[in-house]
C-alpha cells in the first residue's frame, strides 16, 4: 500500500506498524502503515475525518492503537502518553497554540519546568537558552516579549522553538500556516527548511499545495481511515492528490439542477471587500432564492466574509450593499434589520443558548413577533418554537427542553430556525454541517433547498468541499484572499472544487 | 434528497427524558432549600426561645427585606455574568441624601424620593456603562462605587446620622401595616412579583440570561448586550435606593454607616437560592428561598443566643455548606442525565 520513495534508512523516526484505532465503532484508522525519515518532510492530506488527527495522535502519544504499534526512533511509544512520547523527541504543534499570552517567551519558553537557583526561580539562565533556541531559528525576538505582543506566525515559530529545547526528532504540524496572513507564511516554512536540514523529520498537515511543494519532499494521502498512497511531490498533480483525497465521493452527491432564475433581482451586493489581514478583495452577488457557496482551505478567510457581511468585524474597505444601501461597518443590529442571519461555525461556542429552551433559543432572534409592549405571550413562543420545531423537524419531545440536550443536527437546525423565526431573507450558514450526522447533513440539504425554493438567499462555506455541489447553485472559490472563480450548477464537481482552492498561485 | 422534510416523523418521545426536567439541578435546588427552611424552622421553633411568634415571623420578614428587595435585581446582574458589591453603601449613601433633601436642603419629601430613585439609577447606569462600554470589570467599577458612594456619605456627615422631620409617609414606610406586617416586607413581595415577571416573562428578562449564558451567541443573535448590560446595573440601583428610603424611614434619618455587609449578604442569599456566578442560570424562586434561608438562620442565631461575633462564623460556614451541597447534587444530577 505505502510505497515511500525516500531513500531506506534502517532506522525511521516514526514508524507505524499495522495501526487501527476505533471510537465508538468509528473505524478513524485501519490496519496503517506510515514511516518517516530523518530529515524528511512529509505533508499529510486527506479530508476532514479521514484519518490524518488520528495519526498524529498516535505519533504524538495522546492516544494508543487498539491494534499495532507505533515507534519513535526505533523506542515502542507504549502507553507514556504525550510527556512519553516528548522524551523521545515528539513534538507536536496544533493550530491552537499552547502559550500563555501574558507571559514572556522566556517564560513560555521553560512553561512548568522553570529553572531555579537558591534565590527562585533563574531568568538570567532562561533568557539565555531562550535566546539561544530563538537564535538558532535565525530569530531575532527579545526573550523578556510578552508572547501576546508577537504576531501569530512569531508566537508559532516560539512555540517551535520551545519544542527545540529538548532533542527533536520528529516535529508535528498541524495546518500551521491556517491562521497566519500570506507573508508571514515563508518565516514558518523557512524554519521547517532549516530544521529539516539539520535531520529532524516533519510532518506537515496542510492541503495548501503551493506551500507543500516549497517545503515537503513526498506526501501521504489519507481517505476512510486509510493511506491511500504515499508519492514523491515530483510526480504528484493537483489532479492526482483531489482524486486520492475523494475517492469514488466525488461522484456520489449529484449536482443541483434547479437553478433559480436569474431575473431574479439582486438581494446582496459585495464590491471590493477587504478585511485585513486574509481577505483582499472581494466581488459577490447574491439573488433571490440562491444559494451560493464559498470553496476555500482552511484558513483562507471564508468565516472572515461571513462575520464582515453580518456586520460583525467591520472591513477595511469595500461596500455591501443591501436594498440599495451600503451597510458595511454599520455593526450587526444593522445587518440584521436588513434581514441577514449568521449561524456561526463554532455552534457550541458561539451559537446555542446552553441553558436555555429551544424554544427560547429559537425566538432570541427576535422577541417582538412574540411580545407586545416588552411582555412576551407564551402562548406566541409556544407556537413560534412549535412552528420552526415542525418545519425543521427537530428531533425533541418538548420545545421546552434545554437546547443542550438535542444532537449536533437538531442544535444546528434550532439556529438556522432562530432565523427563519426573524424572516432573514439572507442566511450565512458557516460550516453548518459540522459534527452532524449523516442522515442530519442530508436534511440541512434538503432544508437549505427548500429555503431557496421560498425565495431565500444562502452563503454556504463547508470545509467538506464535496457538500457544496449538492445544495449550491454558484461556487465562488476563494483563494489568496479573492475570489479566483465561480462556477455555476450544474458544473460544479467537487474534484474541481478541491483542486482550484489547494491550487498553486 | 428523498428527506422531505414535512414529512419526516418525529420518534415518538421516550419517557425518559419526560423525566429529566423534574430532576433538574434547579429543582432539585429549591427542593433542598425548602427542606432545609423547614429543618431549621422545627429546630428553631423547639430550640430558641419565641422563635414560633407572629412577632418574630415579622421579624425575620423585616431583616430578610433588605436583603431581598435588592436581591432581586442582584440575581439578574449575577445572571448576566456580573457582580455589585455597591449596594450597601449605596443603601447608606440614599438614606443620607433624602435626609439632606428632605431637610437641610429643604427640596421638599416627594421631590427628595424622586430625586433618589432617579439618582440611584444612574449610578447603576453609570457603573454598567463602564462595564458595557469600556469593559471595566463590574467587580472593579463597583468596588469603587463601594468606597466612594460610603465615604460620601460619611463625609457629608462626618458619620453622624441626619434627622428626619417627623412625616406620616416616612414612618409608614419604617414602620408596620395594621396587624404588625412589616411594608418594607410588603414592598418586598411586591417587588418579587414585579421581578419574576420581568426575569421570566419579558424580553428584557430573557436576554438577561442569554448574554449571561452564552454572550457571543447573543450578540450574534442581534440581543443589545450593552444596553442589557448597563440596565441590570440600573435595576440594583434603584432597588439600593428603595432600600435606602426604608432604612431611613426606619431609623427616622439618614445614616452613613448603615447596610455594613448588605452586599454580602445580598450576594449569599442569590448564591445559596442556585444561581451561579458564572451567569446564565438562576431563578427568582431560588433567591427568594435563599434570602429566607439566611435571615432565618441570622434571627435563629440571636434567639438562641450565640455570641454576636460567633453567629458570623456559623454564618459563613451554613452558606459555603449549602452552596456546596447544591455544586455536588447538581454534578450527581447531570451525570444521570448523561
Amino acid at each position: 500500500m505505502a510505497s515511500p520513495t525516500t531513500a531506506r534508512n534502517p532506522w525511521p523516526v516514526a514508524d507505524v506498524r499495522a495501526a487501527s484505532k476505533n471510537y465508538h465503532n468509528v473505524r478513524a484508522l485501519i490496519r496503517t502503515d506510515f514511516t518517516v525519515q530523518p530529515g524528511e518532510v512529509r505533508a499529510l492530506l486527506g479530508k476532514n475525518g479521514a484519518g490524518k488527527s488520528t495519526m498524529i495522535r498516535l505519533l504524538s502519544g495522546a492516544e494508543v492503537p487498539d491494534a499495532g504499534e507505533v515507534r519513535i526512533d526505533g523506542s515502542l511509544l507504549g502507553s507514556g502518553g504525550i510527556e512519553g512520547a516528548r522524551r523521545l523527541g515528539v513534538r507536536t504543534v496544533y493550530q491552537e497554540l499552547s502559550l500563555v499570552g501574558s507571559m514572556s517567551i522566556a517564560e513560555n519558553m521553560f512553561m512548568g519546568r522553570w529553572p531555579t537557583t537558591r534565590l527562585g526561580i533563574d531568568y538570567k539562565l532562561m533568557e539565555l537558552e531562550t535566546s539561544k533556541a530563538l537564535a538558532r531559528l535565525g530569530l531575532t525576538l527579545d526573550p523578556n516579549k510578552a508572547v501576546g505582543e508577537l504576531g501569530i506566525a512569531d508566537q508559532q515559530l516560539v512555540e517551535i522553538a520551545r519544542a527545540l529545547r529538548d532533542e527533536l526528532k520528529l516535529l508535528i504540524l498541524d495546518e500551521p500556516t491556517s491562521s497566519l496572513a500570506a507573508g508571514e507564511v515563508d518565516r514558518v516554512l523557512d524554519v521547517v527548511a532549516q530544521l529539516s536540514a539539520e535531520g529532524v523529520a516533519v510532518i506537515y498537515v496542510s492541503h495548501r499545495l503551493n506551500e507543500i511543494r516549497r517545503v515537503a519532499s513526498s506526501a501521504s494521502i489519507m481517505r476512510d481511515g486509510e493511506i491511500v498512497d504515499t508519492r514523491s511531490l515530483d510526480d504528484l498533480t493537483t489532479a492526482d492528490v483531489v482524486q486520492m483525497m475523494l475517492g469514488d465521493a466525488a461522484s456520489e452527491s449529484p449536482p443541483v439542477d434547479c437553478a433559480p432564475s436569474p431575473d431574479n433581482p439582486i438581494l446582496l451586493s459585495v464590491s471590493g471587500l477587504r478585511v485585513e489581514p486574509k481577505i483582499k478583495n472581494i466581488e459577490l452577488e447574491l439573488r433571490g432564492g440562491e444559494v451560493v457557496g464559498i470553496a476555500g482551505v482552511l484558513g483562507s478567510g471564508r468565516t472572515e466574509i461571513l462575520t464582515a457581511l453580518a456586520g460583525v468585524v467591520k472591513p477595511n474597505a469595500g461596500t455591501i450593499t443591501i436594498d440599495g444601501q451600503n451597510i458595511a461597518g454599520r455593526g450587526i443590529s444593522v445587518a440584521l434589520g436588513k434581514g441577514i442571519g449568521i449561524t456561526p461555525e463554532n455552534r457550541k461556542e458561539d451559537g446555542i443558548f446552553p441553558f436555555l429552551g429551544i424554544d427560547e433559543n429559537i425566538v432570541m432572534s427576535d422577541w417582538q413577533a412574540v411580545s407586545s409592549a416588552g411582555v412576551l405571550s407564551m402562548r406566541g413562543i409556544d407556537r413560534a418554537a412549535e412552528s420552526q420545531i415542525g418545519r425543521m423537524s427537530i428531533k425533541t419531545d418538548s420545545s421546552h427542553a434545554e437546547i443542550a440536550t438535542l444532537s449536533g443536527g437538531n442544535q444546528q437546525k434550532a439556529i438556522i430556525g432562530r432565523w427563519l423565526h426573524a424572516d432573514s431573507r439572507v442566511l450565512l450558514l458557516d460550516e453548518p454541517t459540522r459534527g452532524v450526522d449523516v442522515e442530519a447533513k442530508a436534511q440541512i440539504y434538503a432544508l437549505v433547498r427548500e429555503l431557496a425554493a421560498a425565495g431565500r438567499s444562502i452563503v454556504f462555506v463547508s470545509s467538506e468541499i464535496e457538500e457544496l455541489p449538492a445544495v449550491c447553485d454558484r461556487v465562488y472559490i476563494l483563494r489568496g484572499g479573492e475570489f479566483v472563480q465561480e462556477v455555476r450548477a450544474p458544473d460544479i464537481s467537487s474534484d474541481s472544487l478541491l483542486a482550484a482552492a489547494m491550487a498553486e498561485h | 434528497m428523498d428527506t422531505s422534510l414535512s414529512t419526516t416523523q418525529t420518534p415518538p418521545p421516550t419517557p425518559r427524558r419526560r423525566l429529566l426536567p423534574s430532576l433538574s439541578p434547579q429543582n432539585l435546588n429549591v427542593i433542598g432549600l425548602i427542606a432545609g427552611i423547614v429543618i431549621l424552622w422545627i429546630v428553631l421553633s423547639a430550640t430558641a426561645p419565641h422563635f414560633g411568634t407572629t412577632r418574630n415571623a415579622f421579624s425575620i420578614l423585616q431583616s430578610a427585606a433588605d436583603v431581598g428587595i435588592i436581591a432581586w435585581a442582584g440575581t439578574l446582574v449575577i445572571v448576566a455574568g456580573e457582580i455589585d458589591i455597591s449596594v450597601g453603601p449605596a443603601v447608606a449613601f440614599w438614606s443620607v441624601m433624602l435626609s439632606e433633601m428632605a431637610g437641610p436642603w429643604h427640596f421638599g419629601l416627594p421631590i427628595a424620593i424622586v430625586v433618589t430613585l432617579v439618582g440611584g439609577a444612574l449610578v447603576g447606569a453609570f457603573a454598567g456603562w463602564l462595564r458595557a462600554h469600556f469593559g471595566v470589570p463590574s467587580f472593579v467599577v463597583t468596588l469603587g462605587l463601594w468606597l466612594a458612594l460610603r465615604g460620601q456619605a460619611e463625609f457629608m456627615t462626618n458619620a453622624l446620622p441626619v434627622p428626619l422631620r417627623d412625616n406620616g409617609f416616612m414612618d409608614f414606610i419604617g414602620g408596620t401595616l395594621p396587624g404588625g406586617f412589616p411594608v418594607s416586607a410588603a414592598v418586598m413581595f411586591v417587588l418579587f412579583g414585579v421581578y419574576l415577571f420581568i426575569s421570566r416573562r419579558t424580553s428584557f428578562g430573557r436576554s438577561v440570561f442569554a448574554v449571561g449564558g452564552n454572550a457571543k451567541a447573543a450578540i450574534l443573535s442581534g440581543i443589545k448586550v450593552a444596553r442589557i448590560r448597563v440596565l441590570v446595573f440600573v435595576g440594583t440601583g434603584v432597588l439600593s435606593a428603595v432600600v435606602g428610603i426604608i432604612t431611613a424611614g426606619r431609623l427616622t434619618g439618614g445614616n452613613a454607616t448603615a447596610a455594613s455587609g448588605l452586599e454580602f449578604d445580598v450576594i449569599a442569599a442569590v448564591v445559596v437560592g442556585g444561581t451561579s456566578l458564572a451567569g446564565g442560570r438562576g431563578s427568582m424562586l431560588g433567591t427568594l428561598l435563599g434570602v429566607f434561608f439566611i435571615a432565618i438562620i441570622g434571627n435563629g442565631l440571636i434567639l438562641l443566643g450565640i455570641n454576636p461575633f460567633f453567629q458570623n462564623v456559623v454564618s459563613g460556614v451554613v452558606i459555603v455548606g449549602a452552596v456546596l451541597i447544591n455544586l455536588v447534587l447538581s454534578r450527581r444530577g447531570s451525570k444521570e442525565s448523561v
